[in-house]
C-alpha cells in the first residue's frame, strides 16, 4: 500500500463532500442541530404542569392545599367551575392533572375522620404522567406539615435516598455523553454507505481500477476523510459536553479516545459496508437509515433504557456498537471508570469493529479481483 | 376526475407499487418498525437490580426483609447476583443499580428506638430510571413502615390515614407504553414515508428528464401538483388503516372516538406531508438531495414533537419549533381521539391549523413551480 | 404568402439574469420543412428549441409556431407541437403500453382516438415487440423510436427533435432518420438538433449558432458553396518531417485555413494563383487531392474557427 494514493482518494472524497450542499449542510449543519435539540430538549423534569382545580370545599384547609400544589412550582393551578368541567380540561388536552376536592373536606380533617383529596391524571402521555407521580410525595408531605395539628409522626421508616453519579438528576448529564452516538451514526455511517456507492453508480470505480490502485488504498483514502470529520465531531461535542452543558468528565481521557476510535471504526465500518453490499446510493441511504440512525437513538439505550426491554432486544442490541459505546461513555464522564472498568464496551467494540471492518474489506477485494 | 389526473393516479401508482421492495417499504416496514417500538421501548422502569449490605443482614433485619420481598415480589426489582459489601463500588462497576444500607445494628432496632432511616443508595447515571426506583422503594418503605406505626403507635386499628390522596390515572390506567408510542409512531411512519416518497418521485422525474415531456404537454402547473400529489396522499392514507389495525390487534390500543373524524383528520395531515415532500423536490436536484433534505425536516420534527418528550419541557427558545410542526398537532389528535374518545374542541381546531400548514405548503410549492414554468 | 408559415423568429432574445443563451435571433420554417438546428454545446440551440416548444417565454423578440404566438400563454404552443427532449422522455419502469397511456391522458386525448393513433405509430416504427414490454428492457435505438411515437400521439403538426440520436448505434440511426423523412413527406414539420454532420446532410436547411446567435442559414449545399468558394484540398504527409511543417503552413499567406483530420489535413487556398505557386513545392512532402467540401468542414470553419 501506497500513502500518496490513498492520499489523493482522499483529495477527492473531501472535493466530493464539500461541492454537494447538501452533504456539507448534512454534515456541519445537523451535529449541531442534534447537539441543541438533544442537549435542550430532552428534559425530563417538568414545571408548571398545567393543573385544572376544582376546590368544592372552600375553606383555610383546601386553600393551604392546594397552595402546597401551587408552591412546588411543579403544578400550574387553573380554576374549574366543577369536578366534569376539570375533566373536561383534561380531555380537551388543556390540562395534564386534575385536583378534585369535595365539600367537607375541612370538616373530616378536623374530626379525624380521614380527609382525601383526588388527584387525577392524563395517563394519554406516559413521560408527564410518570413525572407527576413523581413529584405528588413530595407535595404530599409539605401539605401535611402544614394542615395537621399536631404535625403527623412521620413515617416509621424514612427513606434517604442517595442519587449517585448525578446527585441533582439533571438530565443534561444522562443525555450529553450520548449524544456523540447520534452525531457519529449520520456523520460516519450515512455519508460513508454513500461514498462506493456513488463510484459504481457514476462508473468511476472502473476508471479506479484501471489504474494501479490497491484495494486496500481506496478503503483507506475513501475512510480517511470521514474519519477526520468523525473525530472532529467528537472534539466539538466533548467540547461542548464539558462548556455548555457543563457535564462532569470524571474519567479516563484515554479510555474516552479509546472508546471514541473504536466506535468510529464500527460506524465507518458499518457504512462501508452497506456501501459495499448495495452499490446504489439510493438504497445506501435508505438502509443507511433503517440500520443506522434508529438503532443509534431508539434501540441504544441512549433515551430508551436498555434495561426495560424484553429480553430479546436486551440480547439483539448487544450487537449495535452505540449501546457499548454509550454505557462506556456515561461510565467515563459520570462515574469515573478507567480503561479497566470498562473492559467489557471496550472488547465488544473491537470485535464489532472488527468484524464489520474486515467483512466489508473482504467483499471490497472480490468484488474488484477480475 | 380530469382525465390528466386520473392519468397520473394510474401511473404513479404502477410506478411505485410494482417494485417488491416498495411494497415492503410501505406496507410491511410500519407494522415491523411499529411493533419493535411498541415491544422495545418502554418507559416504564424495571428489571432494577436490588441489593442489601453489608451481606446477610436481610436474614437477621425482619423489617429490612419484608422490604426487600416486598420490592422483589413486585415486579419491577431483580435480586442482585452477587453479595455487596461496597455499595458505592457495586453501582460503579455497573454490578447492582440500588443498594439498600440500613443504619448500624439493623433497621427493626432503630426502628424500635423510633430513628428508622433506610438508606437507599441508586445510580443516578440514568434520570428517568432512577427517580422511577425512587418512587417504587418510597411506596414500599411507607407501606410497611406504616404497618408499623399502627402496631406501636398509639393510633387505633382501622382509622384511616389523616391526609390521603385518592391517585386516579385517567385514558391510560395502567400506564402502558404501547399506548403512549403507537400513536407518535404512527405519526411519525406516516410523515416519513409520504414525505421521502413524494419528494424522490418529483425530483425523480426532473433528474431523468421526463419532467420535461411532462411539461411540453398543454398540463396547467395546477394539475401537475396534483398530479404529483393524490397518489401519494391515497397511498399514505392507505397506510393509516393497516398500522391503526396492527395497533390494535397488537398492543390493544383503545379506540374510543369517532373514526370518521380520525380519518378526516389523517386526510389534512397527510396533504400537508405530501406538500412538504413537494416543497422539498422544488429545492432539491437530484433524489439523494431529496432524501437528505427529508431527513433533515424529518429529524428535529420527530423529537420536537411531544411523541417521546412532553413539548411544556422543551425551553422556550426551541418550542416554537414543535408550534410549527405538524407531527405536534396530529399526535395530539391521535392521542386525543384514540385514548380520550375525542373532544371536538380540540380536534377541529388542530385540523384547521394542519389544514392551514397544508395550504401553505402545496400553495407554497405551487408558486415556486409556476416560477419554473 | 398566404401560407401560414410552421416556425417563426423574429429577434427572439432569452436571457437568464445577465447571461443571453439567445441573441437576436430570427428565422422562419416553412410546413413540411426539415429544419435542422446546429452548433456546439452551450450555443443555444435548447433553449431556442424550449421556447418554440413553449416551454420558456422569449425576454424579447416575437415568436410564431403554427401562426400561434404567446399572446395566449403557453398552452395553444403546446398543443400544436410534439417534443422529445435530449435526456431520454420515457419512464422506464413503466411499460410501453403504460407510457402511451400517461402520454395520452397528459394530452386529454379520447381514449378511443388514443388507442387508434398508437396502433398507427406503432405500425409507423414496425414495432414487434409486445406492449407490455417495460421500457427499460427495449433496445437504445427501439427506445428513441418509441419516444418519437410517444411525442407524436397528439398528431402534432411540427415536431421537435433535440439531438434524437445521441448515443445510438450507426444503423438504429439510419432507421430513425428514415422515419424522419417519411414524417416530413406526409407533411410534418421537422425540427431536428443534431451533432452528426451526415445526420444533418438529410436537412433541407440548415441553420448554425454559435454563442447564441445565429451565423449561418442556407440548404447543406449552399451552406458548403458560401463558406468555401475556392475548392478544398486534402494534404496527407509523405513522412513525418512533412509533419512538422504544419505549423509553419498555418502561417503561409497561399493558406487560408488549415485544419486537422485524422493523420490527414484540409486546406483552403486564399486564392487560387497563390495556391498554384505553392503547390510544387508542397508536392515534395504532401500528396495532394482536391476533394468536395463536407458539412464538417463547413462546421468546423464557421463555429469552431469562429471560437479561437
Amino acid at each position: 500500500m501506497k500513502l500518496s494514493r490513498a492520499l489523493a482518494i482522499s483529495r477527492k472524497e473531501v472535493r466530493h463532500i464539500l461541492r454537494d450542499p447538501f452533504t456539507l449542510l448534512l454534515a456541519l449543519v445537523l451535529p449541531v442541530l442534534t447537539t441543541i435539540i438533544f442537549g435542550y430538549a430532552i428534559e425530563f423534569n417538568m414545571r408548571n404542569i398545567p393543573t385544572a382545580v376544582h376546590d368544592g370545599d372552600r375553606t383555610l384547609s383546601s386553600r393551604t392545599l392546594l397552595e402546597s400544589f401551587g408552591s412546588s412550582r411543579y403544578y400550574l393551578l387553573e380554576p374549574a367551575t366543577g369536578t366534569p368541567e376539570a375533566v373536561q380540561a383534561l380531555s380537551a388536552d388543556r390540562a395534564r392533572a386534575a385536583i378534585i376536592i369535595e365539600p367537607g373536606f375541612e370538616a373530616r380533617l378536623r374530626s379525624g375522620r380521614g380527609a382525601k383529596a383526588q388527584l387525577i391524571i392524563d395517563g394519554s402521555d406516559n413521560s408527564a404522567a410518570g413525572a407527576i407521580l413523581g413529584y405528588l410525595a413530595g407535595v404530599q408531605s409539605i401539605a401535611a406539615a402544614r394542615l395537621l395539628d399536631p404535625a403527623p409522626p412521620p413515617s416509621a421508616i424514612a427513606l434517604e435516598p442517595r442519587f449517585l453519579f448525578n446527585p441533582e438528576l439533571n438530565s443534561r448529564w444522562f443525555i450529553v455523553p450520548g449524544l456523540t452516538v447520534v452525531v457519529i451514526a449520520i456523520l460516519s455511517i450515512l455519508l460513508t454507505s454513500l461514498t462506493v456507492a456513488r463510484e459504481w453508480e457514476n462508473g468511476s470505480m472502473e476508471l479506479l481500477l484501471s489504474t494501479p490502485v490497491e484495494p486496500v488504498e481506496i478503503i483507506v483514502g475513501k475512510l480517511l476523510p470521514y474519519t477526520v470529520m468523525g473525530l472532529a465531531g467528537m472534539f466539538l461535542i466533548y467540547l461542548g459536553a464539558r462548556v455548555v452543558f457543563s457535564v462532569p468528565f470524571a474519567g479516563s481521557h484515554l479510555a474516552y479516545l479509546l472508546a471514541s476510535a473504536l466506535f468510529l471504526a464500527a460506524c465507518l465500518g458499518q457504512g462501508l459496508l452497506i456501501s459495499v453490499l448495495l452499490r446504489k446510493q439510493q438504497l445506501s441511504m435508505q438502509f443507511a437509515m433503517l440500520s443506522g440512525l434508529l438503532p443509534s437513538i431508539l434501540l441504544s439505550g441512549f433515551i430508551f433504557p436498555i434495561e426495560h426491554m424484553p429480553l430479546f432486544f436486551r440480547i439483539l442490541t448487544s450487537i449495535l456498537p452505540p449501546r457499548w459505546f454509550i454505557l462506556a461513555s456515561r461510565q467515563i464522564h459520570l462515574q469515573g471508570a478507567g480503561i479497566a472498568d470498562i473492559a467489557q464496551p471496550l472488547l465488544m467494540l473491537s470485535l464489532i469493529a472488527a468484524a464489520l471492518v474486515g467483512l466489508a474489506s473482504r467483499k471490497f477485494k472480490r468484488d474488484l479481483e477480475p | 376526475m380530469n382525465r390528466t389526473l386520473q392519468g397520473f393516479l394510474r401511473k404513479e401508482f404502477r410506478q411505485t407499487l410494482r417494485d417488491p421492495r416498495m411494497r415492503l417499504l410501505l406496507f410491511v416496514a410500519p407494522i415491523i418498525q411499529l411493533s419493535i417500538f411498541g415491544v422495545a421501548l418502554s418507559t416504564e422502569t424495571r428489571n432494577v437490580r436490588l441489593a442489601v449490605a453489608p451481606p446477610g443482614i436481610v436474614e437477621r433485619d425482619p423489617l429490612l426483609r419484608e422490604i426487600h420481598d416486598k420490592s422483589l415480589a413486585s415486579g419491577w426489582f431483580l435480586p442482585a447476583k452477587t453479595p455487596v459489601s461496597d455499595p458505592f463500588e457495586a453501582i460503579r462497576a455497573g454490578r447492582v443499580d440500588a443498594v439498600l444500607v440500613p443504619p448500624p445494628g439493623g433497621l427493626t432496632r432503630a426502628v424500635a428506638r423510633g430513628d428508622g432511616q433506610l438508606q437507599l443508595l441508586l445510580d443516578a447515571t440514568n434520570v428517568t430510571r432512577a427517580q422511577g426506583v425512587e418512587r417504587y422503594l418510597r411506596t414500599i418503605a411507607a407501606t410497611v413502615g406504616a404497618a408499623q406505626t399502627l402496631v406501636s403507635g398509639g393510633v387505633a386499628l382501622g382509622t384511616p390515614p389523616p391526609l390521603q390522596f385518592d391517585v386516579r390515572i385517567l385514558f391510560n390506567p395502567t400506564m402502558r407504553t404501547a399506548v403512549f408510542m403507537v400513536p407518535g409512531v404512527m405519526s411519525m411512519l406516516v410523515c416519513l414515508l409520504t414525505i421521502i416518497l413524494t419528494s424522490m418521485s418529483l425530483t425523480k422525474e426532473k433528474e431523468t428528464g421526463t419532467f420535461e415531456t411532462l411539461i411540453s404537454a398543454p398540463v396547467t402547473a395546477t394539475e401537475v401538483i396534483l398530479g404529483k400529489t393524490i397518489p401519494f396522499v391515497l397511498l399514505g392514507i392507505s397506510n393509516i388503516p393497516l398500522i391503526l389495525a396492527a395497533g390494535i390487534l397488537l398492543f390493544d390500543l383503545p379506540m374510543r372516538g369517532s373514526l370518521a373524524l380520525l380519518a378526516f383528520a389523517a386526510l389534512v395531515f397527510v396533504i400537508c406531508t405530501v406538500g412538504i415532500g413537494i416543497f422539498i423536490s422544488t429545492i432539491a436536484r437530484n433524489q439523494q438531495q431529496s432524501m437528505m433534505g427529508g431527513f433533515l425536516f424529518l429529524f428535529p420534527a420527530t423529537m420536537l414533537s411531544g411523541m417521546m418528550f412532553p413539548i411544556e419541557n422543551i425551553p422556550d427558545f426551541l418550542r416554537w419549533l414543535a408550534y410549527l410542526n405538524p407531527l405536534t398537532y396530529f399526535i395530539e389528535i391521535l392521542r386525543n381521539i384514540l385514548l380520550k374518545g375525542g373532544s371536538p374542541e380540540l380536534v377541529l381546531r388542530n385540523i384547521g391549523i394542519l389544514a392551514l400548514m397544508a395550504f401553505f405548503t402545496i400553495g407554497g410549492s405551487l408558486r415556486r413551480f409556476r416560477t419554473r414554468l | 404568402m398566404s401560407e401560414i408559415l410552421a416556425v417563426e423568429a423574429r429577434h427572439l432574445t432569452v436571457r437568464f439574469g445577465d447571461f443571453a443563451a439567445v441573441k437576436d435571433v430570427s428565422f422562419t420554417v416553412r410546413p413540411g420543412e426539415i429544419f435542422g438546428f446546429l452548433g456546439a454545446n452551450g450555443a443555444g440551440k435548447t433553449t431556442t428549441i424550449r421556447v418554440l416548444c413553449g416551454l420558456l417565454a422569449p425576454t424579447e423578440g416575437v415568436v410564431r409556431v403554427g401562426g400561434i404566438g404567446f399572446e395566449n400563454g403557453a398552452e395553444p404552443i403546446k398543443r400544436k407541437v410534439g417534443y422529445m427532449s435530449q435526456k431520454f422522455t420515457l419512464y422506464d419502469d413503466l411499460t410501453v403500453e403504460e407510457n402511451f397511456d400517461f402520454t395520452s391522458s397528459l394530452r386529454k386525448l379520447d381514449p378511443a382516438i388514443a388507442a387508434r393513433r398508437r396502433q398507427e405509430l406503432l405500425d409507423f416504427i414496425s414495432f414487434s415487440r409486445p406492449l407490455d414490454t417495460f421500457v427499460r428492457d427495449l433496445p437504445g435505438g427501439l427506445r428513441q423510436q418509441v419516444s418519437l411515437a410517444a411525442a407524436l400521439l397528439h398528431d402534432p403538426e411540427i415536431v421537435f427533435l433535440d439531438e434524437p440520436t445521441a448515443g445510438v448505434s450507426p444503423a438504429a440511426r439510419a432507421l430513425f432518420w428514415a422515419l424522419i423523412r417519411k414524417l416530413a413527406a406526409s407533411g410534418k414539420t421537422i425540427f431536428v438538433t443534431t451533432h452528426y454532420m451526415d445526420e444533418a446532410e438529410y436537412c433541407g436547411r440548415i441553420a448554425l449558432m454559435r454563442s447564441g446567435e445565429l451565423i449561418a442559414l442556407d440548404s447543406p449545399e449552399g451552406l458548403k458553396r458560401s463558406t468555401f468558394p475556392a475548392p478544398l484540398y486534402e494534404l496527407s504527409p509523405r513522412s513525418e518531417g512533412a509533419r512538422i511543417r504544419i505549423p509553419e503552413l498555418k502561417r503561409d499567406p497561399a493558406i487560408a485555413s488549415l485544419e486537422a483530420y485524422g493523420i490527414r489535413f484540409h486546406v483552403a487556398p486564399r486564392s487560387e494563383p497563390e495556391w498554384e505557386r505553392a503547390l510544387p513545392e508542397l508536392r515534395g512532402d504532401f500528396e495532394i487531392r482536391r476533394i468536395q467540401p463536407s458539412l464538417e468542414d463547413v462546421f468546423i470553419r464557421l463555429v469552431e474557427g469562429g471560437n479561437r
